[in-house]
């Protein structure tokens, strides 16, 4: 307790003694309070004081008696009834608020970046609904929580920093400013018309233009007014069976713009992977297609330079395309099988193995990037099937030429994630919530 | 109460050290406070102390004096003093038979 609120706490308490005790000792009493260091201890010796006297019949000025006893019960009543129906409701609500919006007691799930600002919005909770907060990540080993506020995920923010756009519990895209970080502030919602679920979002990397993929379609909306949004254009992107057969997944829609922002990149929970060409997005039309991979897509990023794609595949296969020709994307490189080469830190027990196998479901949760400078692409992978007691991830290094070819790479084994890994952008760090960890942690990468 | 001498017990009862704090001559509140602390380690709170002296005082083992400002000074009545003299009686013998007893079980 601060020695200030200890002191007014002290002073009060002595005004709850009975009036004949308070007509007897106040003024000593105090004196005393004047010169003694006040803490805690004080206070509450002087709530044991308050209590005992007047439970002592020595001090009390009127006997107690039924009616009396009646009386105090009735006023009791009077008072705490307002007080219990607005506070039941609020306490009622704070409760359910703090069970439904866990903020940081849940691992990280989605974290956004505006690396020129040091503000980084991360999401936590259910997919469909979801608490975002605020971060200061000028220096990433000590972030600084901002704010909190019921946005929902996944999450996007604008490279400026100053503008939100989360997915709301109805599946619609909110528009938040957050101009001041401290106090994000509700702008608009977007209506995508029909009442389709949204999955995806992504700004382009000038902000004008807001990319939100719903399961067949990706409508593309001007952000130069955050708050009165304009919708540019309209994507047909279906979801199509993966090649050889299967059923037409869930949709699971992923965006990325390039970094000129001349290009979109957009996945249809698929094999493929669809790139569009956004230079005039009232315009926007289809590039090119990355498909027959025969897997579904789980991340994908650009190079710095734009010229590269790298695509990281449910069964952890990692392909790196050349958009030197963005309308003939040509594969460079092809890595297989990461989860089977994961490795784990010595002494630590190696897992039972699971058999890899199309109808095995949550295999693995893939980040991917590439490093500033463009010379390296980093894969950081949870193994889904042993992250329920381990949270070691590998991270994947390979060297990459300019034309996109991949050299031999290096593995190391981190205890990082036990969800989703991020990879935050410049500093070669990896973001997660460790198992049995309610906060996310930030790990240099080796 | 908290201090060095938290396993007096008995010994440490506020009454005690209150009229013993008074023996030596009439103090005021914070004053009694200080010297209960200096003699004996324990940290009396002022909750502590003011149920404390209106117990004293209701039993006329002590008495107020006449307040100087606010502060109001209390000294031992003679019915104080011979209950502080036969307590520091039964503690000396309980301290005789105590060092008595630990002698012989030690030399032994």
């Amino acid at each position: 307790m601060r020695p200030g609120l200890a002191g007014r706490l002290s002073r009060f308490l002595v005004g709850c003694h009975p009036r004949r005790w308070r007509e007897r000792y106040r003024e000593e009493m105090l004196d005393v309070l004047d010169q003694h260091h006040l803490t805690a201890r004080t206070a509450a010796s002087l709530a044991v004081s308050t209590v005992s006297t007047h439970l002592d019949p020595a001090w009390r000025t009127e006997r107690l008696s039924l009616p009396r006893l009646r009386r105090a019960a009735l006023i009791s009543a009077v008072v705490a009834a307002p007080l219990a129906l607005i506070l039941g409701p609020v306490g009622y609500g704070m409760w359910q608020d703090s069970y439904w919006h866990p903020a940081a007691d849940e691992p990280l799930e989605t974290a956004a970046f505006a690396p020129h600002t040091g503000i980084m919005v991360t999401a936590f909770g259910e997919a469909i609904d979801g608490t975002d907060v605020m971060w200061d990540v000028t220096d990433l080993s000590r972030p600084r929580r901002l704010s909190q506020f019921e946005g929902g995920q996944p999450v996007a923010l604008s490279p400026d920093g100053r503008t939100v756009a989360t997915i709301t519990y109805s599946g619609q895209a909110a528009i938040w400013n957050v101009t001041d970080p401290r106090r994000p502030v509700e702008l608009t919602t977007l209506s995508n018309g029909d009442g389709s679920q949204l999955e995806e979002l992504a700004f382009s990397p000038d902000g004008q233009i807001l990319a939100a993929a719903h399961y067949d379609r990706i409508f593309l909306w001007d952000m130069a007014s955050p708050a009165r949004p304009r919708l540019l254009g309209t994507l047909d992107a279906p979801a199509t069976a993966p090649e050889g057969g299967g059923p037409i997944p869930f949709s699971q829609q992923d965006l990325a713009f390039s970094p000129d922002g001349a290009i979109l990149a957009s996945t249809t929970g698929t094999d493929q992977v669809t790139l569009w060409n956004v230079t005039n997005p009232a315009h926007a039309r289809r590039l090119a297609a990355i498909g027959g991979l025969g897997d579904f897509i789980q991340a994908f990023t650009f190079s710095p330079r734009g010229n590269l794609l790298a695509a990281v595949t449910y069964h952890s296969t990692v392909l790196v395309y050349s958009l030197a020709d963005p309308a003939r994307p040509a594969r460079t490189a092809t890595v297989r099988g990461l989860l089977t080469r994961a490795v784990f830190p010595s002494g630590l027990p190696r897992p039972s193995e699971t058999p890899l196998c199309a109808a095995c479901s949550g295999l693995g949760n893939y980040a991917v990037a590439f490093a500033p400078d463009g010379h390296t692409l980093t894969v950081v992978v949870d193994r889904a099937e042993m992250s329920a007691n381990s949270g070691r991830d590998t991270i994947f290094d390979w060297p990459v030429t300019g034309s996109g070819a991949l050299g031999s790479g290096t593995v190391a084994a981190r205890d990082v994630a036990d969800f989703q890994p991020v990879i935050a952008p410049g500093d070669r760090t990896v973001l997660g919530s460790p198992p049995g960890s309610h906060a996310w942690h930030a790990w240099p990468l080796p | 109460m908290h201090g060095a001498f938290d396993g007096l017990g008995r010994f440490a009862e506020p009454w005690l050290l209150v009229l013993t704090s008074l023996a030596d001559g009439p103090k005021h509140g914070y004053a009694i406070m200080t010297d209960v602390a200096a003699f004996s380690g324990v940290r009396m709170e002022p909750g502590t102390l003011y149920g404390a002296l209106s117990r004293l005082e209701r039993r006329g083992w002590i008495r107020p004096l006449d307040t100087a400002e606010r502060r109001r000074p209390y000294e031992i009545t003679a019915a104080g003093q011979e209950i502080l003299a036969g307590q520091v009686k039964a503690m000396q013998q309980i301290v005789q038979v105590a060092r008595l007893r630990t002698a012989t079980a030690w030399s032994a």
